[in-house]
């Protein structure tokens, strides 16, 4: 793998005027899109869906590019964190900022529960015990109708009156900016970089007195809470909570965004995760039979980064501006 | 007789039928510099895997510090005061050299679960590391990606990371393995320099007898599933049973 790509001994550098403008272009976007009608609502709540994906992605990157750990079973936390906020609303009648707090609170505690037995197993059996773990809260979620709603899902949730789409918009991205900045902060610590050196070599990290089960536990807890926070979002802008949030094609999702943007990347994830939502809108927007092909360009999208730019778009982005960097 | 700081008593450990430790035991006395050798698959690395708690004895007592270790895990053992570097370069490839030793030093000052600081803000670690480093003659590459360093220099880093854990008992596999003339002796020079400097207890897998006799204050032989021989390096180069059986075919 490329050697360059790897070196987050500076993950997510803010220093550059580049960031400021991309948060201030992220701020202005939707008052932009909302001169243009319906369409412009229609991007608004697209532009809405990649920042939640995106946070999603970069939620499950914590295990997957900085921990070296492939989860097959990460919406587990996503539909946790997204029947949380759909029961506490609707159910409970509990306002929205406090079910937004309970979402990842929730999906922590499913992520500690799942995650104890499964950092007892690595590689493939890791990846596959996730995925079990998944599907059976998804069955769960599918076949306990008189709570869940079952296959109908839970529709109808309250939107407080004074969150239009502009405004969710911008709470969403309030709340990814945050969180940002938390996970920034998590990689670059000591935790972050314990959670790197048993990714680099779990056995050499055993020697040097760490206790690799437990950092990983440690770490896909904190995973869980992001992606529970991901699932709350999405679910207020759906203002539905559906079994496919648990489904493992859900799973798949940050896989594929990080692959694109690149796993050994803070924002990469995001990014990828944003651009695969384009073209998915796109492609529809062109014709709606078009989505059939969606299957087609994502493994071409795919097999182009893996042959290609196998550090996702993050390393061309430092291939083409390291040198201006430095 | 002086105080030991380990001791192996009565171990044995077969794999898969296949015995390779039958009923050892020596001690190892504290602040000695002392050698391990035998032959290919006598089961030298074995022994520091179960000292170290990788392998678990079939039967017997592996005592550090008064303690029976035996059964303890790998990292629990690490923070009593043991630390290894292995006969395979075993370090973080994709991390630069400051920060393999920083992230031991982290460990050792279980700082790990710090979720705030920056790394890069750990004053004191980082001194500490770059201390380390000036100590094995790593410093000027600190900021290179640790598994684009030459083989010489990865071994040195995986004893910069041993060293980095502030060990009592140090195991060094094969220090010198895979390196030039040279090297070696470069190398034998930095251990025999960290001993004296440190004055911690090291043990030392070696093949080169002109290395072992040379620094060793006790050398064990290791053959046939036991310890044949203990001793001086003149006792045990005059040593009937260890001529036959293994330094007679070097000779
Ligand atoms: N995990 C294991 N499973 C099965 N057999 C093993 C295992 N570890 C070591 N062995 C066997 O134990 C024997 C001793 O191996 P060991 O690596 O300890 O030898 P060594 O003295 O270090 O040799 P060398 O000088 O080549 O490094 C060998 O026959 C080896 O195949
Ligand atoms: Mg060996």
């Amino acid at each position: 793998m490329d050697s360059q790509a790897v070196n987050q001994s500076q993950s997510g550098n803010l220093n550059r005027p580049g960031t400021v403008a991309i948060v201030v272009a992220l701020v202005l976007l939707p008052f932009i899109l909302s001169q243009f009608g319906r369409t412009g609502e229609f991007w608004i709540w697209v532009t809405t869906e990649m920042i939640i994906t995106g946070l999603f992605a970069m939620s499950l990157n914590l295990i997957l590019g900085f921990g070296g750990m492939v989860s097959f079973g990460h919406a587990a936390f996503f539909g946790v964190g997204a029947y949380t906020v759909a029961l506490l609303m609707k159910k409970a009648g509990v306002p929205l900022f406090l079910a937004l707090l309970a979402a990842p609170v929730a999906a922590a505690i499913a992520a500690a529960i799942i995650g104890w037995f499964c950092v007892r197993l690595i590689g493939l059996y890791f990846a596959i015990l996730t995925l079990a773990f998944s599907q059976l809260l998804y069955m769960i979620v599918f076949q306990w109708y008189t709570f869940t709603g079952g296959d109908d899902g839970i529709h109808g949730i309250p939107r407080p009156e004074f969150l239009g789409p502009t405004s969710y918009y911008l709470l969403c991205l309030a709340i990814f900016l945050v969180c940002f900045m938390l996970m920034r902060m998590i990689v670059n610590s000591s935790f972050g970089l314990s959670i790197r050196t048993i990714r680099e070599n779990m056995e050499r990290a055993k020697f040097i007195g760490i206790n690799v089960r437990r950092y990983q536990w440690i770490n896909f807890i904190i995973a869980g809470a992001f992606a529970g926070l991901a699932g709350g979002l999405l679910c207020e802008l759906n203002r539905f909570a559906q079994t496919e949030f648990l489904h493992w094609s859900k799973s798949a999702e940050p896989i594929l965004g990080s692959l694109v943007g690149g796993m050994y990347s803070l924002a990469g994830p995001a990014v990828g995760s944003a651009v695969l939502i384009f073209m998915k809108i796109i492609l529809q927007q062109l014709h709606r039979s078009m989505v059939e092909m969606w299957a087609i360009v994502l493994g071409s999208i795919l097999l182009v980064v893996v042959l290609f730019a196998p550090g996702g778009l993050a390393s061309l982005y430092q291939k083409l501006f390291r040198k201006s960097d430095s | 007789m002086a105080n030991h700081i380990l001791s192996i008593e009565h171990v044995s450990k077969s794999f898969e039928g296949l015995q390779v430790f039958n009923d050892v035991s020596f001690a190892i006395a504290e602040g000695e510099l002392s050698s391990i050798i035998g032959p290919n698959g006598a089961g030298k690395t074995t022994l520091f895997n179960l000292i170290t708690g990788y392998h678990i004895p079939d039967d017997g007592k592996i005592v550090f510090e008064g303690r029976n270790i035996a059964g303890m895990q790998p990292f629990d053992i690490v923070r009593l005061g043991m630390a290894r570097a292995f006969q395979r370069t075993n370090i973080f490839p994709r991390m630069s050299v400051l920060e393999n030793v920083l992230t031991t030093v982290i460990t050792r000052q279980k700082g790990n679960l710090n979720f705030v600081t920056p790394t890069r803000n750990l004053k004191s670690a980082h001194d500490r590391a770059y201390e380390i480093l000036e100590g094995v003659g790593l410093a000027d590459m600190a900021q290179r990606l640790s598994g684009t360093l030459a083989h010489g220099n990865q071994k040195r880093l995986d004893i910069a990371v041993a060293l980095a854990l502030e060990p009592k008992l140090l195991l060094l596999d094969e220090p010198t393995a895979g390196m030039s003339p040279e090297e070696r002796w470069q190398t034998v020079e930095l251990v025999k320099q960290l001993w004296e400097r440190l004055k911690i207890t090291m043990l030392f897998i070696e093949h080169d007898m002109d290395i072992v006799f040379g620094i060793s204050q006790t050398v064990r032989v290791l053959c046939y599933k036991t310890l044949l021989a203990e001793g001086t390096p003149k006792e045990i180069s005059a040593n009937q049973q260890v001529i036959e059986a293994y330094l007679g075919e070097e000779v």
